[in-house]
Parts: structure tokens; sequence; C-alpha cells
């Protein structure tokens, strides 16, 4: 919505229920309401948003990361009502949705993929066993980590096997699930390609999204720390022939695992605006929501684009509200404080405020910090000083993970990859004998304050009025 | 601080003598320690015996007790350390996908009970403690808010 201002489109938000108070609406011009709070009435309902944008005279849809973004049926009303929508066509989203289909085209572009099945896994996961253990269950309809199982051996595989069809039916109305053998150790890095309708594609540089849980990025950086010029260039090779496979005119996110060696296999394409993109911004200084306007729109991307330099480096940190120190469980309540930083090189993109209730339903990312520096020494340094600046109360967030995380020496160095929360984190390093007195010493002191027992040391506030009246009292 | 005591993670905690709180804001529980040489950014939240205390990112529970209270509580939890019935709680609002026991089925400390979906994510809730179940208090298909009874142990 920032970006339709600076190009002089006038925005129109859409909520449900359970949004009617977010931030996102006062970005907006207008607001329509599009139903209850469960997502499947409202954000995720075709006919309730068609009928917002009708109602508000919408000449473009952006469809966000979220919820419909990739979903080709939307895409298609939409171009069916006459209105714009903010993404590539939808047959194009159609075959990338299927990421079946999508290895199957990539490995015939020559793209190496993730050793695996390229046919729907059968009820009784027959052939499985010769891919070799460990291997990773994935819904073909799923992302965002859903609908996925690890397998470690063949005893596991049919219960596994069950669970992953159950969660991929629930979360993506389809059980078709295929399998790939689980690389490890593992970095997962990913291609930013923005396409004009015209056949332009630029290559906007990578992101190394390697700190993960439950396949879920929590860190993403750019450049990478740990890949050179020949592994970069190849990546980069390797995404320009995935994006060949199909017609597209948007940003796109081309995702690869990378092995210990530095070879790459495919991923999945993901034809949308990522929830890390701004690390790509940062890097690149572009807009990357402007740019999906202005192609869909029917613009060129101009030359200098194309070859999109990139300077610094830039480092993206989520704050989700979960609990580190148990899993990385979801919390829920009322964030109560939030206070976030500022100052040179940082950024935050915050969808709540304070004193906001967390609605259940929805994603639990809070904020997502940004920084950007000289190079990574200095981005670090500074996401250091940007993260002892945060503070949030009334819920559980990652941000003492994050915090440790970059004074982790394999963090640090750039020789991490996807195990780190497991192999490092755990749940979490146990309270030192420093940090209990201090929480003593904020407990006792707000009981004391409460019943007023110690006396208040005075804010500056009431001592300077104190001193005040007492003057007063002494004038003649 | 004037003879309370701190506990956290049922450990008495020591509280250091040169350190203070002071508000920043208190409605919202914003506060800064002030020690000899720095101070730290904080969010207390709570009442009475029962705090919450966010530093460094991490909530830290904490119960302050008074002399008196401390005296009382002993004398409770004397006659208080029997092991009846247990109810296990929803800790997340959600939707309860699998009912896996029945009464009178016998468990064992960590099997798995119940698994509700909540943020997209299945949670297991598992057994506390060994024992047969009593009763079960929901089924699948229904939504739970935090705390909710799912079922009785024995």
């Amino acid at each position: 919505m920032r970006a339709c201002r600076e190009l002089g489109i006038s925005p129109i938000a859409v909520y449900s229920d359970a949004d009617a108070a977010a931030l996102h609406l006062r970005y907006a011009d207008s607001a329509e309401r599009i139903g209850p709070a469960p997502a499947a009435e409202s954000y995720l309902s075709i006919d309730a948003i068609l009928d917002a944008a009708r109602r508000s005279g919408a000449e473009a849809i952006h469809p966000g990361y979220g919820f419909l973004s990739e979903n080709h049926e939307f895409a298609r009303a939409v171009e069916r009502a006459g209105m714009t929508f903010v993404g590539p066509p939808a047959a194009s989203l159609e075959m990338l949705g299927n990421k079946l289909a999508a290895r199957r085209s990539a490995q015939a572009a020559g793209v190496p993929i993730v050793p695996g099945t390229t046919v729907p896994v059968g009820d009784d996961a027959a052939g499985l066993a010769t891919l070799g253990f460990p291997i990773m269950l994935k819904a073909a309809a799923g992302g965002g980590g859903r609908g996925m199982r690890r397998v470690e051996s063949e005893a596991g595989l049919v219960d596994a096997l069950a669970s992953a069809r159950r969660e991929a039916l629930s979360a993506f109305g389809d059980a078709t699930v295929y399998a790939e053998r689980v690389v490890a150790p593992a970095r997962h890095v990913e291609v930013q390609l923005l396409g004009d309708r015209h056949g332009g594609l630029a290559v906007l540089g990578e992101r190394e999204c390697s700190v993960q849980r439950r396949h879920q990025k929590l860190v993403e950086e750019s450049p990478s720390p740990a890949i050179g010029d020949t592994v970069r260039g190849a990546l980069f090779e390797s995404a320009r022939r995935v994006a060949g496979t199909v017609e597209f005119h948007n940003a796109a996110t081309v995702e690869f695992l990378l092995d210990a060696s530095g070879s790459h296999y495919f991923l999945e394409m993901n034809t949308r605006l990522q929830v890390e993109h701004g690390v790509t911004e940062l890097v690149t200084g572009l807009d990357m929501v402007a740019w999906q306007i202005r192609v869909a729109a029917g613009e060129h991307l101009p030359p200098e684009l194309l070859e999109a330099p990139r300077t610094g480096h830039a480092i993206e940190v989520r704050l989700y509200a979960e609990d580190p120190y148990d899993g990385f469980r979801p919390s829920t309540g009322r964030v109560t404080a939030w206070q976030m930083p500022q100052g040179p090189g940082v950024r935050v993109d915050a969808g709540v405020e304070a004193q906001t209730d967390l609605p259940v339903e929805y994603d639990p990312l809070l904020a997502k910090i940004l920084v950007h520096a000289v190079d990574r020494p200095a981005a670090l340094a500074r996401l250091r000083r940007a993260l002892d600046e945060t503070l949030i109360g009334g819920v559980q967030t990652d941000a003492g993970f994050l915090r440790w995380l970059v004074d982790q020496p394999s963090f640090i160095d750039g020789r991490y990859d996807t195990s780190l929360i497991d192999t490092e984190w755990g749940s979490g390093p146990d309270l030192t004998d420093d940090e209990a007195g201090l929480a003593a010493v904020a407990a006792s002191g707000a009981r004391a304050s409460q019943q007023g027992r110690s006396k208040p040391s005075g804010t500056p506030e009431q001592s300077a009025w104190s001193r005040l009246a007492r003057t007063e009292g002494l004038r003649p | 601080m004037s003879g309370y005591e701190v506990r956290i993670g049922g450990e008495v905690v020591e509280v250091p003598s040169d350190w203070r709180l002071e508000w920043i804001e208190r409605e919202s529980g914003r506060a800064r320690l002030v020690g000899p040489d720095r101070s730290v950014l904080v969010v207390v939240e709570g009442h009475g015996s029962e705090w919450i205390v966010t530093l460094a990112g991490r909530r830290i529970p904490a119960t302050v007790r008074s002399w008196r209270e401390r005296q009382l509580a002993d004398s409770e939890g004397a006659a208080a350390a029997d092991s009846g019935p247990v109810l296990v709680k929803a800790t997340l609002p959600g939707l309860v996908v699998a009912v896996r026991v029945a009464p009178g089925e016998e468990v064992a400390a960590g099997d798995s009970l119940v698994t509700v979906e909540a943020m997209k994510m299945q949670n297991e809730v598992r057994a506390p403690r060994a024992g047969r179940i009593l009763e079960v208090a929901v089924k699948a298909g229904q939504t739970v808010t935090t705390g909710a009874t799912l079922l009785r142990l024995e």
C-alpha cells in the first residue's frame, strides 16, 4: 500500500472481523469487510474478495504473499471479472502450484532436482524404500512446510504418509504427496526473479534462508555467505531455466537446496512476493511491490534493471509469536509492550503494534526486522544492536532466539545449515544466574511498587514538582 | 528487597541489591533495570505474587512472596501433597483433529492423547503422567479454547 501511494494509486484494503482494527487498514484509502474471522470465509473466499473489489471499483488486485496469492482459480476469477491480477497468468500458477509437475518440467529443462519421485506416492508407499532413508514426504499442492513429514526408516513410513496426507488435505484441499531423499547437511538458497510481460527477466540476486524451524524460514540474508561466484552463477543459470518453463510476469523466487559439496537441487518456484523480499529490496534499492504493479500494468523492465547491481549486505529476522524455549510452539495473547528498533540501516515491517490481540486464526508472524550495511560483519553488528532495542511484552516471541543466534560462531562465520536450530539451539540455553538475578530484581521491584512498600524513588517529573512546590511555599 | 522471596523455576533466587527497577510506562509494563554500570530494558507483567519478566526476549515467570505468604504456603503445602485425578487441558486454542484414547484406557507418561490443530500446525497433547483415562471431554472436530479441559486422568 505504501508502493501504491508512491505510484499515485489509491489502495483499498480488505479485512475480516478478526482484523477490523488491524494496522494495514490505516494505510489504505478505504477498506472493505470480506467476512468473519475464519480464513476460509474471508481471506480464502474468492467470491467475498471479488465482491469487495466490485463494490469498491478496484482495477487491480494484489494478492499479498499468503492466502490466495498462488491460487490459480483466484487469478482466473480476477481476470474474468475484468480486473488485473498482480501476478503471473492463471495457467502458470496452476502449473507451478503443483510441485510435482514443476519438478518434472525443471528436470526436463536440465535443472538438477532433489532425488525422489516425479509421480504421486501411492497409499502403499511402494518403491519409496529404494530412495534410501531418510526421505521427506511433501504435499504436491504444498508450501510453507505444511503437509511435510520426514521419515527416518521404513517402519514409520505408512503412518507418516497418512499424517502428511491428512495435513495436506486440510491445508490445501489436495492429499497428493510426493517423496524426496533428504539432503543433509543442506543449505536453502533462493534466487529472486522479476519478469515483465514482454520476456524481460531480471535476476536480482540470491537469498540465504538456512535458519529454519519446521521448514519455515526465520532468517534470510543476501548475499549468501556460503557461496562463491561459481555456485552463484550456476544458481542464476538454473533459475533462468526454471523461469523459462512457464510463461510468467511478476516477482518470482526459485528455491534450491545446496549440499555440502555446493551442488544445487531445484526445490520449487514461487510466483509471488515472498515474505523475505525486503532483503532483496535493500541490496538492490528496488521496491518489489511497485515493480510487481508496474509489470502487471504492462511496463517493460528497463535494461539497467536486468543486471541490477547489488550493494552491501542485508539480513532479515522474523519476529514470530512463538516460544523458542518450547519447540517454537505458537503463543497467543495480547501484545502489551511493543518497542521496535530504529536508527540508520534498520527497517521494520510490522503487522502489529502495542495493545493488539493476536488472532488465533492466522500466521503468528508479528514483524520483520531488516538491517542493511556495507558488508556482513557490519550488518551483523547492526542486527545485534537492533535486537537489543527490541522489546515485546504480553506474548512469547522468538526474539531471544534471534539475539542468541547473532552471537553464535557458526552464524557469525556463515557456516550454518538447515539443522542449526536442532543441533545448536535445542530448546535454548538455561537461564544464567545473572539473568535470573535481573528477573528477580524486576519481579520483586514490580511487586514492591504495586504495594507501595518501597517508596517510589521518584520519577524526574515528581521530584521536579515537589521541588517547585517547596520553593513556591518558601516565597514570601 | 524488603523481605521478598523470589522463585524462578521453583528455585529461590538471590535478588542483587545494587539493581533497581524504574518504570518507563507502567501500563504496558515497560521498565528499565538500573545497575551499577549498565541498564537493561524489560517488560514486567503480573500482580500479587505471580509475575512474568521479559528479559532479552525471554519470558521468565517469577513468584514473589512476602514472609507471611511463605509461612502460610508452607503449612498448606504439608497437607496438600496428595495425587488426585489430573485434568489435561488445552494449552492452545484450536481444533481437535483426533482423540487417541477412550475412557478406561491405561496410558503411559508421554503418550499422545489428543491432537489439536492451531495456526495450521498439529500439536500432540501428551499424558503428563501414567494413569487410567477417567473421562474424555472433547470430540474430534470440536474447537477448544486455552485452558479447556480435554480429559481427566486418574
